[in-house]
């Protein structure tokens, strides 16, 4: 069955008939030409493929295209700004937080998730945040640093 | 994943003509975190499902006459963090809080956690100390359910095809009740329940009406009325340990890939013990 969404995708309105069986992740992925979610568990568990919606941190593997009818969506293609990389970003530069960089798009619009709500969490709260999120190189010190780095300058 | 369709309606009488489609399996669905999964994997099979969370009153989280209405598509997150539930029904709070990871407790619903009725769920043993009450919808009408009568088996509850779960009644508990809700894990985030307790104790005729619940550890969660006995008459360190091994006693845990009955036994003890320790420093305050 096809169905003709409309979604914002990094602020830009985007409509695209999609499958009900394909998941957000799929379609953001192959009709719509965004990659930096990736695919990783499909199931939930490793937070690779983390976008905003709505402004809240969600799995696109598990959430159906078209459930996303109506919906604004924000992947880390949106956050640097003409040029510049965003503060999550250069903070995860700044700590050498990334290895592979595999689970690093998930992570960054998890802590963003976070921030947007919390601008100021306490470490626990960063970690509670980010426990959805596998690093298989297993950098987790650095991230989390990376994170708070940001929170303490409270510019997210 | 296999193809089936997707419905969206927006009332409940074109919900029950969708579940009710002849010679069609179709699923209701909510928050599609364990519909995705468990389709994907075969474990559900489905030719289509029915979204509800377009349907009235299921995401409104407000307090009623009756208590606090939830309706099944209200977010685990939004539980965890609304003021009205932290205020009057914080073990509810605390169960939805350690449900999987933020990303899913961002799409993960009250009524999915029910209806999927994995033992190790942690909605229902707060809801089992809470005295909630599941309000259920079909073209017959609406009925409702003691959520002690909810669940019937691993994964099976008494929801009948064409039947949906709109929302969970909860009493407004009396002024001055504490409850906790203590998770056992092989890791701290985002895992699955060992075992899990919920106590709650509720101010009556001067003393304390004492409820126990234990999750993971049956085939559906359980409550402890050995237990819960014991404590109503006092709350000293010798009566705590008493409940704590009728807690025990009560228990029917099995051994699967994430640990055995034996600790499992032993967890159930420990974790009584300690839940109910906590509810009663908060009650010393």
């Amino acid at each position: 069955m096809l169905h003709e969404i409309t979604l914002t995708v990094n602020g830009e309105q985007r409509t695209v008939a999609v499958k009900s069986h394909h998941t957000l992740l799929k379609v953001l992925r192959e009709q719509l030409g965004i990659t930096s979610p990736k695919i990783g568990c499909e199931n939930g568990e490793c937070g690779a493929c983390t976008v905003l919606m709505n402004g809240k941190a969600v799995n696109s593997c598990l959430v159906l295209a078209v459930e996303a009818d109506g919906a604004v969506i924000e992947t880390v293609e949106n956050l640097s700004k003409e040029g510049e990389l965003h503060p999550l970003q250069q903070a995860f530069v700044e700590h050498n937080a990334i290895q592979c960089g595999f689970c690093t798009p998930g992570m960054i619009m998890s802590a963003k998730g976070l921030l947007d709500r919390n601008p100021h969490p306490t470490v626990d709260e960063v970690k509670e945040a980010l426990a959805g999120n596998l690093c298989r190189c297993t950098g987790y010190i650095r991230i989390v640093d990376a994170v708070m780095d940001v929170a303490k300058k409270g510019d997210a | 994943m296999q193809p089936f369709d997707y419905y969206k309606p927006k009332t409940f009488e074109e919900a029950f003509d969708y579940l009710t489609l002849p010679g069609k399996t179709v699923f209701p669905l909510a928050g599609a975190t364990d519909f995705i999964p468990s389709y994907r994997d075969g474990v559900w099979q489905a030719d289509a499902v029915c979204d509800i969370k377009a349907l009235p009153g299921v995401r409104d989280l407000r307090e009623t006459p009756e208590g606090l209405w939830v309706g099944a598509c209200v977010l685990m997150s939004e539980l965890a963090r609304s003021p009205l539930v932290r205020a009057h029904w914080e073990v509810l709070a605390q169960g939805a809080e350690v449900v999987g990871s933020e990303q899913v407790r961002n799409r993960a619903t009250i009524g999915g956690n029910m209806c999927t009725a994995s033992p190790c769920a942690d909605t229902p043993p707060p809801l089992y100390v809470l005295d909630a009450v599941v309000v259920l919808k079909s073209k017959a009408g609406e009925r409702r359910v003691p959520v002690t009568e909810f669940f019937t088996f691993v994964r099976k509850t008494v929801v009948q095809k064409g039947e949906l779960v709109t929302g969970v009644i909860i009493p407004k508990p009396p002024a001055g009740t504490v409850g906790e809700y203590h998770k056992l894990s092989r890791r701290q985030g985002c895992d699955l329940s060992l075992v899990s307790v919920a106590v709650l104790a509720a101010p009556r005729n001067g003393g304390y009406d004492w409820r126990i619940a234990l999750g993971a550890v049956a085939p559906t969660p359980i409550r402890v009325p050995d237990a819960e006995a014991i404590l109503s008459k006092g709350w000293d360190a010798a009566s705590i340990d008493e409940a704590a091994k009728a807690a025990e006693k009560t228990a029917k845990p099995i051994t699967d890939v994430r640990s055995s009955d034996v600790y499992r036994y032993e967890m159930v003890r420990n974790l009584t013990r300690r839940a109910v320790r906590s509810v009663a420093e908060k009650l010393k305050k």
